[in-house]
């Protein structure tokens, strides 16, 4: 497995600096000999520059763009493409200015005559390989390759097939449901096989061949499957790996682009949806250096065919033949706030994870002004303590980002390859150029890099905290340990017992840390919004729900809360609001049609408690409406009129309840750590000794995971494709 | 300029056809009675879905609504217009649409509140 050590990488190695940069500077800047900056010239302007930086980031600097196919400022570099061939004065060659460091006082010339021959034949002898399927190629309008032939190649051809003999062709490779390969259009930059093993972790791209015999593939017949495959296809500079769901739809001018956020898991990436008439064609990562990078997990980004698929989009009454009919708006809110007024106050509410803020505040307002406290999420949390009550006790505290720079990482009861891939990617990036070292306790598990596994014995927490354990030697010697602890540990019955355990082993670790920002005890989850209900006072206890015996239980996107009609007393009557027929809707009395992510502007709080909000890109399908409005509608009817008609004013009660909620794009760091681990000792429980476990394991369990990537045929094929390949031979 | 306000305050105004009350009275009625006539035949040619009887009633409304009319004048603008639009009815310049217009259509007001909007899915 690629890993390319401190070591390594100081004696020369090539890696780009932009990863190197970040990490060392850090650790460096206590250090007071700081190299001093060389200054080289840019088509005549001077500029100062670290020794180290290669021409192309000089020219950067100065606003000079030099094309490129290979380099990428993520990925190692390559230099095998040649275009960013630039003139060096006095230097009788033209050089690769993505692998050429700068020397002092050096002349570059990124638009004198070598220059522009070099480029027109870099592009000649590109395009002489390369089919002119433009016109039925889905890269067409976003191909690197037709931007810089327009600009740098030759405007005239010498390209005459005398004899017939047609182009160099390549077979098309099936490396999986997403991805589709056209490898005659490859150009050979290998950003692909790069990626693959530098980020994703999987080495089964690579080359075959040399000269125009070359093939970039996987060598065997094998799917490229990782939960990161889809960034690849951004990253071809040409056609020859494109989407497979999106082929042939359409072209990137005709359609309509709106920034928003993923919801499928924790981590809340910023993406753009692509839509044309009402339609999502795709799905897109869109740069946030914060959280996602320019990378996207393959669920955020090929799920969106789920949102065309077992959509609620009529109200819906139980009929007195006990099944579900459509009636209108009126019907059915009326109907559903009768059964609500005589509840009296014994209504339940259970809020899932794809539930927005907006809708979040607005049902606890309502379930509240009927005289109710049980508002509740779906994943239980422990309660003794402090609880929720103190944001440190579930929050990624020290952020996505950082995690790249930690030393240690201990996983407790989680699989972040599988629950937030793009935190993963970050560990990654720390094990392969930081030499993060990492250990895991609980079930063994592919992450993609190695780990010291601990064991799957909850008791070795409770050993590690009180330093008999083997481990505590690393720990306590690391200058940026980081202890990440899943939420799935935290649903089981002794979570209370666990989380003070890892409060408490944190704490000791966060008392001899000198940098005052780092936050050692981090908690993931794995639904996109559960971050925002723990915020606004939803509380964790689901258990509750089936003892209090409700009469109305209402489920506000709540499908994998596990509840069924045999928990709950008989002539309990179940509201279900939300986007998808599934779970919920199929034990629902009456069905309120909510709208999905990408029809709503509505906000959502990821793991480390950052506030972002999502926009309509297409309009909500039949009579299905935002979420906050069915509610607040249904307050008027069952005459509890909750006091906010617009947007605006339902964003000032959000602030009213949380201010950050509303403060888009920062994370609002919490406190009170001493305090939550005070709390959190009087409960003096004992852990199980049953062994820790998560559930999502294996690639398989990845793919569907909520109601819209559960509706999605993508999905459903990226399940299948794993399964055919636990089979293959390979 | 005190000569001038009384002067204006006394001063004539230009009639447009009738000189009193009584004169507009009559031509006012004269209109009604001419509209009256004409109505079976409004109701035959355009081939309204509407009886001679909902005509007259609306016929009657349209008159009443400027009842409480007193200045000349006005009175007398709207019996110009009144006639021509007879006019343009009587010669078939207008059309179905225009006659039908007369009746308005039952347009119901927007929501302003937010459950009717919400209902209406206007919001």
């Amino acid at each position: 497995m690629l890993r390319i050590t401190a070591q390594k990488s100081l004696a020369g190695a090539k890696v780009s600096p932009k990863h190197l940069f970040p990490i060392f500077s850090r650790s460096s800047t206590d250090v007071a000999k700081k190299p001093e900056k060389i200054e080289v010239f840019i088509d005549d302007k001077p500029v100062l520059v670290e020794p180290g930086t290669t021409v192309l980031q000089a020219a950067a600097l100065v606003g000079v763009e030099i094309p490129r196919f290979c380099y990428h400022e993520r990925l190692a570099v390559a230099g095998n493409c040649r275009m960013c061939l630039v003139e060096v004065e006095k230097s009788p060659k033209p050089v690769a200015a993505c692998a050429m460091p700068v020397m002092k006082g050096w002349r570059i010339k990124t638009d004198s005559e070598m220059t522009r021959k070099a480029r027109e034949g870099v592009m000649e002898f590109l395009l002489v390989n390369h089919p002119l399927d433009c016109p039925i190629c889905d890269q067409g309008g976003e191909c690197d390759l037709q931007d810089q032939s327009m600009a740098f190649g030759s405007d005239r051809s010498r390209f005459t097939d005398i004899d017939f003999s047609g182009k160099r062709a390549v077979e098309d490779k099936d490396i999986g449901p997403l991805i589709k390969t056209i490898m005659t259009r490859c150009i050979h930059c290998t950003r692909c096989i790069r990626f693959a093993s530098e980020v994703a972790g999987i080495d089964d791209l690579g080359t075959t061949g040399r000269g125009s015999d070359m093939q970039v593939g996987t060598y065997v017949e094998k799917f490229f499957l990782s939960e990161l495959s889809g960034n690849v296809i951004d990253l071809c500079p040409v056609g020859a790996l494109t989407s497979k769901p999106y082929s042939f739809t359409a072209r990137p001018w005709e359609t309509r682009k709106t920034d928003s956020i993923d919801v499928l898991d924790a981590v809340g990436s910023n993406i753009v949806v692509c839509t044309r008439t009402g339609d999502v064609l795709r799905i897109l990562p869109r740069i946030n250096e914060d959280i996602n990078e320019e990378w996207l997990s393959d669920k955020s980004r090929f799920a969106y065919d789920g949102l065309k698929r077992q959509r609620l989009v009529t109200p819906m009454l139980r009929d007195a033949c006990g099944e579900l009919k459509p009636v209108d708006w009126e019907a059915a809110l009326l109907g559903v706030g009768k059964v609500l007024k005589a509840a009296g106050g014994n209504i339940t509410a259970v809020a899932g994870g794809l539930a927005d803020a907006e809708a979040l505040v607005a049902l606890k307002d309502l379930v509240n002004k009927l005289g109710s406290e049980a508002v509740c999420i779906e994943n239980s949390f422990p309660l003794d303590g402090s609880g929720t009550d103190l944001r440190s006790s579930y929050l990624l505290n020290n952020k996505i980002a950082p995690a790249e720079e930690a030393d240690l990482v201990l996983l407790i009861g989680t699989n972040p390859r599988l629950e937030a891939p793009l935190l993963n990617s970050r560990i990654r990036k720390g094990y392969v150029h930081n030499e993060t070292e990492i250990a895991v306790i609980g079930p063994k598990i592919d992450l993609r890099y190695d780990y010291i596994h601990l064991g799957e014995d909850p008791s070795i927490i409770r050993q590690i905290e009180n330093g008999q354990h083997a481990f505590v030697k690393k720990l306590k010697s690391a200058k940026k340990p980081l202890v990440i602890l899943g939420s799935d540990t935290l649903s089981r019955s002794d979570g209370a017992a666990i989380l003070s355990s890892v409060q408490s082993l944190s704490r000791g670790l966060q008392d001899e840390m000198c940098d005052p920002e780092w936050k050692v005890l981090n908690i993931l989850h794995k639904v996109a919004n559960q971050v925002a209900a723990l915020d606004i006072g939803y509380t964790p206890d689901l258990s509750k729900i089936c003892e209090s015996s409700p009469k109305v239980l209402y489920l506000l996107g709540a499908d994998d809360c596990g509840i069924t009609r045999a928990d709950l007393p008989d002539g309990c009557f179940i509201v279900y609001q939300g986007h998808h027929g599934d779970q919920g809707a199929s034990i629902a009395d009456a069905v309120l049609p909510g709208i999905a992510y990408t029809e709503k502007q509505a906000t959502y709080v990821n793991t480390e408690g950052r506030a972002q909000q999502t926009l309509v890109a297409v309009t909500p399908p039949g009579l299905a409406r935002e979420d906050w409005k069915i509610i607040r509608a249904l307050s008027e009817i069952v005459g509890a009129k909750l006091p906010y008609d617009s947007l605006e004013e339902i964003r000032y009660r959000l602030e009213e309840v949380a201010p950050h909620l509303t403060r888009y794009g920062c994370a609002e760091a919490a406190n009170y750590f001493c305090e939550a681990l005070e709390l959190g000792k009087k409960t003096n429980a004992p852990i199980d000794t049953s062994p820790l476990d998560v559930k999502q394991k294996t690639l398989e369990d990845f793919y569907m995971t909520d109601v819209i990537s559960r509706a999605s045929p993508t999905m459903a094929k990226c399940v299948a494709a794993v399964q055919k390949q636990n089979l293959s031979k390979y | 300029m005190a000569s001038q306000a009384v002067r204006g305050g006394a001063r004539q105004v230009k009639p447009l056809l009738s000189l009193d009350n009584e004169e507009a009275r009559k031509r006012a009625l004269n209109l009604y009675k001419a509209w009256y006539r004409q109505l079976p035949y409004i109701v035959r040619q355009y081939d309204i879905p509407k009886s001679v009887e909902q005509c007259r009633q609306r016929l009657r409304e349209e008159f009443k609504k400027h009842e409480c009319l007193t200045d000349v004048r006005v009175i007398d603008m709207l019996i110009i217009k009144g006639q021509m639009e007879l006019k343009e009815t009587v010669h078939v310049w207008k059309q179905k649409g225009h006659i039908m217009s007369y009746f308005k259509p039952t347009a119901e007001p927007k929501p302003t509140d937010f459950l009717s909007k919400f209902l209406q899915g206007v919001n």
